[in-house]
């Protein structure tokens, strides 16, 4: 991701118990080295509709929303991939 | 809709009400809330709370918590064993089984099995439960009625959800690192073969009547529909974001699938394939469970520590679900949260005028 021109923010919600350690616990068996923010009360997840987990949220250089959703492969490649594409 | 975080139900305030079509009730329950299984005679439902190592049993009918009893760390799946009244569930941060009765919560044993049990699937003719070892890609057998070990199937990685087939004694464990599924003989617990699915396969249902097995290929949002009687895959059916937990009623017509990203329950016809609707229920929903007499289907959402009871869920009801998220297109709304590493807070200002993309994430 970073090699293509795009930030990567991971999110963590709704983690019920600890979120700071299991946020972390998780960060480092999958090896993340992305930014990490916690939203503990999973009040930015409901302000923009989020019901699921994983979702991810694209955004554009203008600050604008332009996919939701897009956890697979497909679909998030083929969504970036369009908006890489705008330069 | 009843959205935010709830208290326990020993302190927590009553059922909301549910406004989405056919939503009766969201009941809260406890933290992480995952597999959940129904008890038509008793009038039961019990659940899994992963994040409470507990076991919460409901009223069915009702809607309201009757009992709650401790298990191991981060219980998972739950079988309840009708020939003892007894529950099982599997405890994957403690390696082990917890045996509870089901009618007091009091606790029967804890047996050690494999590393990172994160599934289960139950033969109660041969009285025997199945342990999915996620960690140790292995199947651990136990006799329900001795509560022992009885030996062990070799699995791949990423083992979890099992399923069996009572007539073939075929038994079938969904392996999600490895994208596939184990096949086994329920009877010798000697490998029969191995079915290659998509990406994360999550759960595995078996559908005698319609002669399918369900594969949720969670991190292809699609369900695999795989014929029982040559274990070829027949068509993979799409549904939304995540698919994590299934269950089928007893004819075998409809199967309902709970979309964990999505905060949906797709409602799939067997026959056709083809997904007739969706159902709003409650936040990362994981698990749900039929209750065979009237008809209510009960999904648990980890997200929200809550149970949706949804009445007559096979009828379409309400407007079509959008395609597009309402924010697309929109400013993306400000965020100041903390930083995971130092705690420090971000904001979208750091962000301006770059591309970039949020995953909202969690550890379960």
């Amino acid at each position: 991701m970073a090699r293509s021109g795009l930030d990567v923010i991971m999110i963590n919600v709704w983690e019920n118990a600890a979120p700071q350690v299991e946020a972390a616990d998780f960060a480092a068996v999958w090896d993340i080295g992305a930014t990490v923010l916690l939203d503990t009360t999973g009040g930015y997840a409901a302000r923009l509709g989020i019901r699921g987990v994983p979702t991810n949220v694209l955004v554009d250089d203008h600050g604008i929303v332009r996919m939701v959703g897009g956890t697979t492969p497909a679909e998030l490649d083929a969504a970036v991939r369009n908006l890489l594409a705008e330069d | 809709m009843h959205m935010e975080q709830r208290q326990t139900p020993a302190q927590g305030p009553a059922c909301a009400i549910g406004h989405s079509p056919g939503v009766r009730v969201h009941c809260p329950v406890g933290k992480g809330p995952e597999a959940v299984v129904s008890d038509p005679d008793r009038r039961r439902v019990f659940v899994a709370c992963s994040r409470d190592n507990a076991v919460t049993a409901l009223d069915l009918d009702r809607a309201v918590p009757v009992w709650r009893a401790g298990v191991g760390r981060e219980p998972i799946p739950i079988v309840l064993d009708k020939p003892t009244e007894r529950l099982f569930t599997a405890d994957a941060r403690s390696d082990t089984v917890s045996v509870l009765d089901a009618g007091t919560g009091d606790r029967v044993a804890q047996i050690p099995v494999g590393a990172y049990p994160a599934g289960l699937g139950h033969d109660p003719g041969r009285r025997r439960l199945f342990v999915g070892n996620t960690a140790g890609g292995t199947i651990t057998v136990v006799d329900t009625d001795r509560l022992t070990v009885q030996g062990t199937v070799p699995a791949e990685p990423g083992a979890g959800s099992i399923a069996v087939v009572p007539g073939s004694g075929r038994g079938y464990c969904a392996n999600f690192l490895a994208g596939s599924v184990t096949v086994f003989d329920a009877d010798t617990l000697q490998p029969l073969g191995r079915i290659a699915v998509r990406e994360g396969p999550c759960k595995v249902v078996a559908d005698p009547a319609a002669r399918h097995l369900y594969v949720a290929n969670s991190l292809h949002g699609t369900i695999s529909r795989v014929s029982l009687d040559s274990d070829a895959v027949l068509d993979e059916v799409p549904v939304e974001r995540a698919p994590v937990g299934m269950c089928v009623d007893a004819a075998g017509r409809r199967l309902y699938v709970c979309n964990r990203g999505a905060g949906t329950v797709s409602v799939l016809d067997t026959g056709s394939g083809r997904e007739s609707h969706r159902i709003v229920v409650g936040n990362a929903p994981g698990d749900c469970a039929l209750d065979p007499v009237t008809g209510t289907l009960v999904v648990s959402n980890a997200g929200s520590g809550t149970l949706t009871f949804v009445d007559r869920p096979w009828l379409p009801a309400g407007p079509a679900p959008r395609t597009e998220h309402p924010l697309v297109g929109q400013p993306l709304p400000d965020f100041e949260l903390p930083d995971l590493r130092g705690g420090r807070i971000r904001t979208t200002r750091e962000w301006a005028e770059k591309r970039y993309v949020i995953n909202f994430f969690a550890s379960w």
